[in-house]
């Protein structure tokens, strides 16, 4: 029986780095931090599942702790996993609004005007507050009337002419929410010479669902979704995700979390600044001109996680006319749907507020970032316009 | 991608060599496993401070003359060493650490059981002692603790400072200030460690427009009139220096603050400075990948690849190892063999295991083991299969000849070996702008 036990959180040294740096353990004394959370309390979970502590319910799955382990423990997956094995999350009707993000898109997006106006509306905002537990102080994330697979009908034709392909994850925000990012990729990928498909159906990638304790629906989203990559992958290069959470989950927490295999096309599934960067390394670079702006890079945690701050860096220093600022690599605080609940809201501020306090001591013109949820939280907290790398790379196109 | 200099490892070596390369105008990146040795060093810096027969060295760059030809220091030698520590010192002023010394000597730095150790440089916060009078002046001590902060021990300090010949005769006196004077709420247990505590405080106590008269007023009452108080190092990470300097002005004490169990605030704080002065000078810094290889031709390192790229090879004209030892996994051992695990470098050590290990687990001695490591030329370039690799360069823990311990030399090996590689890539390097 003992050798079907996963012990490698044994390989853990004591040492309390991964505490020292996890955002959570920081501002939220009732988090024991992830030593305490993971190897630790994994020794004692191994022997009697009771005791599970429900603190853990407070880790965001950021995976600094993982990030900053100088031997190897996969902390924040330790503890995503005592979570599952325990079932120990509130799933009410609020962790579903928030997780099934492809759903409540599906939902929103064809009444998206009127979605959007209620959504901001104090009364509505004081009632979600009070009913399910999002935090009226949040501006919730606005729905597009035309998603972005609707928009892409459009481009289909224009795609086929390229010889060189790529599928294209979307994930949930770029279709349901702001297709921006998503048309920018077109457009730069285009200007590379290479044409993009998308999969024939796609499912939320699952973090959100991870986060909030959904399983079982993560793990059918994952196995969809494997089905699809096979399948787009038999006549394009690659799968290309432009949210480093949908990408980090697609490459990383299938298998380790959701215990999915897919070792036999994961180096085939690529964040977006990956794929780029090594197409310039391979000297098919677009031709560019100046974009004479002075910006600050925020880096999202799952990127750093994905050693994917190189590429978007790379990326951005291609630019011509760019000035990038590095901020010092601290947690925004969201969390995806974690800094939306009310009893979070205070957690999720204090955990920003060192990335906030940062970027309004630096005069700069915008603040640039990877992921739709940091953006959502940095444009909530200061006086910036946040863009993808994209973005600017779509805009600096000759 | 390409750049002018990989370095891998983000411990004290790494980033010193990193930071000096970022000014100099190169390109320059750090790739790091994970957090290095400083979370759990003192923050101050040793450079030499004890002898073979174990007697303290007063002097550290006139005795490093007379080590033999193969230790680190010998290579760097003392001027580019003495080069390097100002170099460090300016870097660490910078983001914001004071470190001070005295002069040419060693100072006394007290640590959390009561020894004195050998350092050349120290932070504000704690008090440097005369090396080899460390009592001087000193005829009370006040060691106080905060309630139930288990990581401390006064009376352990105590006992071990009591051996102390200087201060056998001294008064002690023992005192605990509790969390309620503090005004400080920690229901649980794991919040009486050194950084939760620090977090904690941070919280209650200093977000209060008085909260630092509260505790200069705890202590004023719980030191009486000793001569010196020592506390642990528990209250704040970022800016602890200058609260330590406040409070020695609000009390009119002498307050000295000893590094505790991991994580040490001290030591932590070392940490983010340097890498916060790497991004400033526009260097930039990974977390969390790791090294797995390197592609080699002509006795060249072109590129490496990493754990978590590895489909992208990154090359660079020059790179820097600073891997640490055996505990930051720059050097490995199996029953056999020690070895090098990314390159396969040759590493400087006996064939057989007699002659690295030891029957008795402690038996006093310095361990050989930590003699061992990377074998290099004069410049710090390191060989494979015999062969030597001109652009590679190995600094810190991870070289050979010296017994970072035994000698108290690891600060001053890191620093002066990473400074010195830095500035051999400097040097052939049209386009760096000299600054130094
Ligand atoms: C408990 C303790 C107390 C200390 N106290 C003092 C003191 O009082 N005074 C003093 O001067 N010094 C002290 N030191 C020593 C000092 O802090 C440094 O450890 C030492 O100088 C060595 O530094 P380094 O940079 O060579 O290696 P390290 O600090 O060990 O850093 C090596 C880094 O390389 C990374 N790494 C390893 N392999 C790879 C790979 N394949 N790819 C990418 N990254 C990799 C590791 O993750 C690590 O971050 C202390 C050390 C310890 C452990
Ligand atoms: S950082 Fe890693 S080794 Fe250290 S306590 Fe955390 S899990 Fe254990
Ligand atoms: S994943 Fe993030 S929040 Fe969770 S324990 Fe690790 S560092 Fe803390």
């Amino acid at each position: 029986m003992l050798n079907t036990i996963d012990t490698s959180f044994d390989s853990c040294i004591k040492c309390t780095v991964c505490t020292t740096r996890c955002p959570v353990a920081e501002v939220n004394p009732d988090y024991p931090g992830p030593k305490q959370a993971g190897p630790d309390g994994e020794r004692l979970r191994i022997k009697n599942p009771a005791l599970y502590d429900e603190a853990l319910q407070h880790c965001t799955n950021c995976k600094r702790c993982e990030v900053a382990c100088p031997s190897g423990v996969h902390v924040g997956t330790v503890i995503q996993l005592a979570k599952a094995r325990h079932g120990g999350f509130k799933k009410g009707p609020r962790e579903f609004i928030l997780s099934h993000t492809d759903m409540m898109g599906s939902l929103s997006t064809p009444a998206a005007p009127v979605v959007n106006i209620a959504t901001q509306l104090k009364p509505v905002k004081k009632l979600l507050d009070k009913v399910f537990g999002i935090d009226q102080r949040q501006t919730l994330p606005k729905y597009t009337h035309q998603t972005f697979r609707r928009w892409f009908q459009q481009q289909k034709a224009q795609q086929n002419r390229f010889d060189r392909k790529i599928s294209f994850f979307h994930g949930c925000f770029t279709n349901y929410n702001d297709p921006t990012v998503g048309k920018h990729l077109v457009a730069v990928l285009n200007a590379m010479n290479i044409g993009v498909t998308l999969l024939k159906k796609e499912k939320c990638c699952g973090v959100p669902l991870i986060a909030n304790g959904f399983f079982d629906k993560a793990r059918k989203n994952a196995e969809l979704n494997m089905g699809q990559f096979a399948d787009s992958l038999a006549d394009s290069e690659c799968v290309l995700a432009t949210e480093p959470s949908c990408a980090m989950t697609l490459r990383d927490e299938y298998p380790e979390v959701l215990h999915v295999d897919n070792h036999a096309i994961k180096e085939r599934i690529l964040f977006a600044s990956a794929f780029i960067t090594r197409e310039f390394a391979k000297g098919n670079k677009p031709d560019m001109t100046p974009v004479n702006l002075r910006v600050a890079y925020h880096s999202p945690c799952h990127l750093i996680k994905q050693g994917g701050v190189i590429h978007t860096m790379e990326l951005l220093n291609s630019i011509p006319g760019l000035e990038v600022i590095m901020l010092d690599q601290k947690c925004c605080g969201m969390s995806g749907t974690y800094g939306f609940k009310k009893e979070n809201y205070q957690t999720s501020q204090n955990i920003g507020q060192g990335v906030f306090d940062q970027i309004e001591a630096l005069n700069v013109d915008y603040v640039v970032t990877d992921c739709e949820s940091c953006k959502m939280q940095i444009e909530m907290n200061t006086a910036h316009k946040v863009l993808h790398p994209l973005t600017l790379m779509a805009q600096s196109l000759a | 991608m390409n750049y002018d200099v990989i370095v891998i490892g983000g411990g004290l070596a790494g980033l010193t060599g990193a930071i000096r390369c970022a000014e100099a105008g190169l390109k320059t990146v750090v790739i790091s496993a994970g957090e290095s040795a400083l979370a759990f060093a003192s923050g101050a810096i040793d450079v030499f401070g004890i002898e073979q027969d174990n007697s303290f060295v007063e002097c550290p760059f006139a005795a490093i003359r007379h080590l033999p030809s193969t230790h680190p220091y010998q290579k760097v030698g003392a001027a580019s060493l003495q080069q390097g520590l100002t170099f460090f010192t300016e870097q660490m002023a910078a983001a914001g650490i004071q470190l001070s010394n005295f002069g040419q000597q060693n100072h006394g730095r007290l640590t959390a059981l009561g020894a004195i150790r050998p350092a050349w440089l120290s932070q504000e916060g704690a008090d440097s002692l005369p090396l080899l009078a460390p009592a001087e002046g000193i005829r009370r001590v006040a060691i106080i603790n905060i309630a139930g902060f288990r990581d401390f021990q006064p009376a352990l300090m105590a006992a071990g400072m009591k051996r102390h010949p200087g201060f056998s005769e001294a008064e002690f006196i023992l005192a605990d200030i509790k969390t309620a004077t503090l005004n400080i709420n920690t229901r649980n247990a794991y919040e009486l460690r050194s950084l939760e505590l620090a977090r904690t405080l941070k919280r209650d106590l200093f977000s209060q427009p008085n909260g630092i008269n509260i505790l200069s007023s705890a202590l004023q009452k719980a030191a009486g009139n000793a001569d010196l108080v020592v506390i642990p190092s528990v209250l704040a990470v970022e800016g602890g220096n200058e609260l330590i300097r406040q409070l020695e002005t609000l009390t009119g004490l002498r307050i000295c603050e000893v590094a505790t169990l991991p994580p040490s605030l001290p030591g932590m704080r070392m940490a983010s400075a340097l890498k916060q002065r790497f991004r400033q000078l526009g260097g930039m810094f990974l977390e969390g990948d790791q090294v797995l290889c390197g592609c080699f031709a002509e006795n060249r390192l072109s590129s490496v690849k990493t754990r978590l790229n590895p489909d992208m090879p990154i090359s660079a004209s020059h790179f820097i190892l600073a891997t640490g030892s055996f505990f930051s996994q720059g050097l490995a051992s199996d029953r056999h063999h020690l070895s090098e695990p990314v390159f396969g470098l040759d590493v400087d050590a006996p064939d057989s295991r007699d002659q690295w290990s030891d029957h008795r687990f402690m038996d006093g001695k310095p361990h050989n083991l930590s003699h061992f490591g990377i074998n290099t030329s004069e410049q710090l370039n390191p060989y494979r299969n015999g062969q030597k690799i001109h652009n590679l360069y190995c600094a810190g823990a991870v070289l050979n000849g010296f017994n970072p311990v035994q000698e108290a030399s690891s600060g001053g090996v890191a620093i002066g070996t990473g400074w010195f590689a830095a500035n051999r890539i400097i040097a052939t390097m049209p386009q760096a702008e000299e600054t130094c």
